[in-house]
């Protein structure tokens, strides 16, 4: 059962009727999508500063509400007030829809995403192709505001977007197909469903058979593959604020600004819920109940990106591509084959 | 159960309608100051030199045709990984389903050993830079 359905059923829709499920489908849409806004607007304006206040031994934001936490309503409607400086000769659709696509595409993947309690939008069978399909999504998005920009450094930012997304696009897919050969199905429900068991007791303890237990390798080749997919250090490049100003955001003001950097948000929980997804059993936990663990989870793998922005510096653009090409390529070729080996000596 | 493409287009309208109703909001409330010098675009503070769209080297044209290689070699792997354990259960044999992957994966990593060793798997360096490179 999927919300959509859910929600059809309370109010009565019949669900196989389009318009009545489309209906249906709205509401549960709007639901996951202001949880998850929530979710960045705690991120983006006071987690981050808090956390890399942490890192670096700092107090940061503390001045507005308990712990500083009304800085998100401060700076939402600073933001938001900003005068919008167009650029002289942009390109004006393309610079217009970036900030739209980089935003928009990022909120699509969690259509699929099963957060646990039932809330899920839609459980297509092609679900975790879908998801890597929209994820990826972004890249254009930040190459048309390189591009529209008509500024040198944004065209830079932009074009290190590509030989980037060039890089890793294929090692994280990679990496998270190779789940699939364990669970036999690219429906998340089903993925999330065979992570279930029990794969050992140690003292007691049940580890359960999460495919970041089964498959450490895997896990850790998609997190580092996740790292690049998402532009956080050591794979930020493309903004690069001590070489290039801010790469393809330089020329964005106002609202414009807010969007790419939610979308840059949201696409880092969208990776935490593909990790999630696919490697930590979805919302599987004990005690507490689903939606938690997976708010934990997408929370710790946050967490894990900004760590790495605070302690790892950045590689260059031309490391950048023998990483992904010469490094992680081939380690993900061999964890595919390893894995079918394996699946194949098992089963 | 519903059609979960229909709940997708759902979502998909939502997520357009989020950052365009953030727009709306922005437009009723902010200023609009439009002065001639603040236009322009940012070169660190200079005025800008030249046009931005000029022709220009990427310096990673052969990876990116790699790229759509690989990119369409992981569709294909896609269907694969979704019948192999299921095949394998109904008793079909390992080398049947494994063999061809791995001869057809085993090409895939020639090809890339070949490029590699040709030089096409790298960031290529403007004869300018070379040369100043050799200069020093």
């Amino acid at each position: 059962m999927t919300l959509s359905d859910t929600i059809a059923g309370l109010l009565g829709l019949n669900a196989n009727d389009p318009l009545q499920f489309f209906l249906a489908a709205i509401i549960a849409s709007a639901i996951v999508g202001t949880f998850m806004l929530v979710n960045v607007a705690i991120a983006g304006p006071w987690a981050k500063r808090k956390i890399t206040a942490a890192f670096t031994d700092r107090i940061a934001v503390n001045r507005i509400g308990p712990f500083g936490l009304m800085v998100i309503v401060a700076d939402a409607v600073r933001l938001l007030s900003k005068e919008l400086i167009v650029p002289e000769e942009v390109d004006r659709p393309a610079w217009d829809l970036a900030p739209l696509v980089i935003a928009g595409s990022a909120l699509f993947g969690f259509a699929v995403i099963p957060m646990g309690n039932g809330i899920q939008v839609a459980d297509p069978e092609a679900g975790l192709a879908y998801v890597f399909a929209v994820a990826s999504l972004a890249s254009l998005g930040l190459v048309m505001a390189g591009y529209a920009s008509n500024n040198k450094y944004s065209m830079l930012g932009g074009l290190r977007a590509v030989a980037q997304n060039l890089a890793y696009e294929i090692p994280l897919v990679l990496t998270g197909v190779s789940v699939v050969i364990f669970a036999g199905t690219l429906q998340m429900s089903e993925i999330v469903a065979a992570q279930t068991g029990t794969l050992a007791t140690i003292a007691g303890i049940p580890i359960p058979s999460w495919y970041a237990f089964v498959n450490p390798f895997a896990f850790v080749l998609f997190l580092v593959a996740n790292l690049a997919e998402v532009g956080r250090n050591p794979f930020d490049t493309p903004e690069a604020p001590t070489e290039i100003v801010a790469g393809y955001q330089t020329e964005y003001s106002s609202v414009y600004f807010v969007l790419m950097y939610l979308g840059e948000f949201i696409h880092i929980f969208l990776g935490g819920a593909i990790i999630a997804t696919i490697f930590l059993g979805g919302p599987a936990g004990p005690v507490l109940p689903g939606i938690v663990w997976f708010l934990i989870k997408i929370w710790a793998v946050f967490l894990f990106t900004q760590w790495a922005r605070s302690a790892l510096p950045r590689v260059r653009i031309d490391q950048l591509i023998e990483i992904g090409w010469k490094g992680m390529l081939v380690l993900s070729f061999a964890n595919l084959i390893l894995t079918a080996i394996i699946v194949g000596v098992v089963v | 159960m519903g059609n979960p493409w229909i709940a997708i287009g759902a979502l998909a309208l939502v997520g357009l309608l989020i950052p365009v109703g953030m727009m709306a909001i922005s437009k009723l409330l902010r200023p609009s100051v439009p002065e001639q010098g603040k236009r322009s675009t940012y070169e660190s503070g200079e005025i800008p030199t030249g046009d931005t769209r000029i022709r220009f080297n990427i310096q990673y044209y052969m990876v990116a045709l790699l790229f759509l290689i690989f990119d369409i070699e992981t569709v294909l792997i896609f269907p694969w990984t979704v019948i192999y354990r299921s095949a394998l259960e109904n008793g079909v044999g390992l080398t049947r389903i494994l063999g061809p992957m791995l001869v057809f994966i085993g090409i895939l990593v020639v090809g890339l050993g070949w490029a590699w060793r040709n030089g096409a798997v790298k960031w290529v360096r403007s004869p300018r830079a070379e040369k100043r490179k050799d200069a020093r």
